[in-house]
């Protein structure tokens, strides 16, 4: 038999969890609403946890009337007439400099709904583990390869002294009498082979070390502050030309300015949802300390945001300069990126997955030339398309029309002539 | 056999060597320091020597000063007069006048990483506010207020900065900020049409 609770008692339960059903239901809803209010009306000028254009609204009905949402409507909807006889918004004004712009369309349910998702939002979210990155690896092959020659080069010592002991019982019992054996190191053959192999090896670490002299492929200076292009160029998507905006006008891809950094970072003063920073040597970064470097820089206070501008700044950021070319080298970047269609990666290396930027090319002649030869321009085959620049040369047109040449490089158009990058 | 473990020896410390997989922290040397860096001044290069000797080549030009090429600077200055004064300053570049694939690109690389691409306001560093951003950054399109807003207005805002957004003063000339606003604007109107749907799609191809 099956067992029945009795009628009533079931229906209390099935009306109890409709109820609660209910409750959560509704709350969700008004929070999402809220949000979405919150987002298109309010999330330009305030943050919930953060102060922005106007106050942080964490804890907003602590302050001021704000418990009461009527009074809070009335603010909203009409900020002007509301500030003429309530001291708090008053102080408010003094305080972040402007009056908040006036929202005469939202309503008391609207009110409600933003309170309930401020509140929601404000509540101090279940610790997630921080997003895991893979710890920085480092190159093991190198030591891995040393390891087993360094074994197969004692394993093959062995054997010579194994073989020539055997060879020397041999020669005993068989009663062959042979001069003494000479000590390797005074055997001809020995020391001729070597000093052949030091000759070679020695000769090839010092033409190698005189044609390294100059250069600096793989350097990666530490920064006086951490930054990191991989966030910012990266997961960011920022430009490279935003602030690198002269390479595309100019012969040099400058510097930005502290007034660029901090377009964006008088309202991003702490590094939060970004992946773990690790410098080099595999230390843990405090990016909001980084942040904190830039700012002191600037002369910003970040409890005081309003108050700043570009006139502030103390001093600039003393970067240090990795790429250098030689005086007598001239080098163009718009040249490239422009005419060139040429990609920053192209000679800078993947920049986007870099935290500190190392130099990846070797900026040799060499590897300048190289480039040259194998490029081909955008060249306007058919007068229509390409570089119109290119129309001039009309030999290699009509070169190309009789399929004498089937693609101009760079090389063909005067990319290896001395005078265009010496004089 | 101690000969064997000597060798063995500098055998290990010359593996160990070449293994070492260190940063490299130092620009190394130079045949001729004197050709490889600049004797001359360079950019970015310290003037402190020179500003001990009074040469101030970086001093700033007086004021009012017009760079060649460059346009008459903006007359109002960065106040609550000057902001309600900007929306009578018209904009010389009208979309007719504007070079579009130069102000769009302008636009991309300054203003697309908060206001978006489609100029929606949610560029990667909004991200529906999971991007670092903490503030919402204005939709230029598709929102009534920033479509009746003049041009000049937006230049006022563009020039010196507004809210949380800084000035752009030192990354576009003015030329450059009234295309980029010409750029906006063109967009603007092209959401409004009746059929808002097909620009964005356009302008989505297009990428």
């Amino acid at each position: 038999m099956i067992s029945c609770k009795p009628i009533g008692q079931r229906l209390t339960a099935l009306f109890l969890s409709l109820f609660i059903i209910s409750i959560v239901n509704t709350s969700a809803q008004d929070i999402a609403a809220g949000k979405a209010l919150f987002m298109s009306k309010c999330a330009a000028c305030h943050n919930v946890l953060k102060k922005g254009t106007g106050p942080a609204l964490a804890g907003l009905e602590e302050r001021g009337k704000w418990a009461d949402h009527n009074e809070l409507l009335k603010w909203i909807n009409n900020p002007a007439a509301y500030m003429a006889n309530d001291p708090y918004t008053q102080g408010l004004k003094n305080e972040y400099g402007s009056m908040m712009t006036g929202f005469p369309d939202v309503t008391l349910k609207d009110v409600d709904d933003m309170v309930a998702y401020i509140n929601d939002a404000a509540k101090p979210k279940v610790a997630e583990g921080p997003v895991v990155t893979e710890e920085p690896k480092d190159n093991q092959n190198a030591l891995i390869f040393g390891i087993i020659s360094l074994i197969l080069g004692i394993i093959a010592l062995i054997l010579m002294q194994v073989n020539s002991n055997l060879k020397k019982m041999s020669d005993d019992s068989e009663g062959i009498v042979r001069p003494d054996p000479v000590p390797f190191y005074r055997n001809k053959v020995y020391i001729a082979m070597a000093s052949i192999i030091f000759f070679v090896f020695g000769g090839y670490m010092v033409a190698k070390g005189a044609i390294g002299l100059g250069r600096q492929k793989e350097y990666q200076p530490e920064q006086p502050i951490y930054y990191s292009h991989k966030v910012h160029a990266g997961i960011n998507q920022i430009s490279c030309l935003y602030c690198h905006g002269s390479a595309w006008d100019s012969k040099h891809a400058a510097i930005p300015s502290v007034n660029t950094c901090m377009n964006c970072h008088k309202a991003i003063v702490t590094y939060e949802k970004g992946p773990k920073l690790y410098d080099e040597a595999g230390n843990e970064i405090n990016g909001t300390a980084e942040i904190a470097k830039l700012h002191a820089a600037a002369g910003f206070d970040p409890n005081n945001a309003n108050k700043w501008d570009p006139s502030m700044i103390k001093k600039p950021i003393e970067w240090v300069k990795i790429h250098n070319l030689p005086d007598h080298v001239y080098f163009n970047h718009s040249q490239h990126i422009r005419a060139g269609n040429v990609q920053c990666q192209s000679c800078h290396g993947e920049i986007t997955a870099m935290d500190e930027v190392k130099q990846v090319s070797e900026l040799s002649m060499g590897w300048c030339i190289n480039c040259h030869r194998e490029t081909k321009v955008n060249f306007n085959y058919d007068s229509t398309k390409g570089n119109k620049y290119y129309s001039i040369y009309e030999k290699f047109h009509n070169d190309f029309k009789s399929g004498k040449m089937d693609s101009i490089t760079v090389k063909d158009i005067g990319g290896l002539e001395c005078q265009k990058c010496h004089y | 056999m101690r000969k064997t473990l000597i060798i063995t020896g500098c055998l290990a410390l010359v593996v160990a060597m070449v293994s070492c997989n260190k940063t490299r922290r130092n620009t190394g040397r130079a045949y001729m320091p004197d050709m490889a860096y600049s004797r001359a001044y360079e950019t970015y290069a310290s003037t402190e020597a020179l500003d001990k000797a009074d040469i101030h080549y970086t001093a700033k030009p007086v004021d009012g000063t017009i760079a060649r090429g460059e346009m008459a600077a903006y007359p109002y200055k960065n106040d609550s007069i000057g902001y309600v004064k900007s929306a009578e300053v018209k904009n010389l570049f009208d979309s007719a006048a504007v070079d579009m694939k130069e102000a769009e690109r302008l636009y991309l690389v300054n203003c697309a990483i908060c206001h978006g691409t489609k100029l929606d306001g949610n560029g990667p560093l909004w991200k529906d506010g999971n991007g670092p951003f903490p503030s919402k950054p204005i939709a230029l399109a598709g929102d009534a207020k920033y479509e009746a807003m003049a041009a000049g207005t937006m230049f006022h805002s563009l020039t010196y900065g507004k809210n949380a957004m800084g000035s752009y003063a030192s990354q576009l000339s003015t030329k450059q900020r009234w295309e980029v606003i010409a750029y906006i604007k063109s967009k603007q109107k092209k959401v409004v049409s009746p059929a808002p749907a097909a620009p964005v799609a356009d302008s989505a191809a297009k990428k």
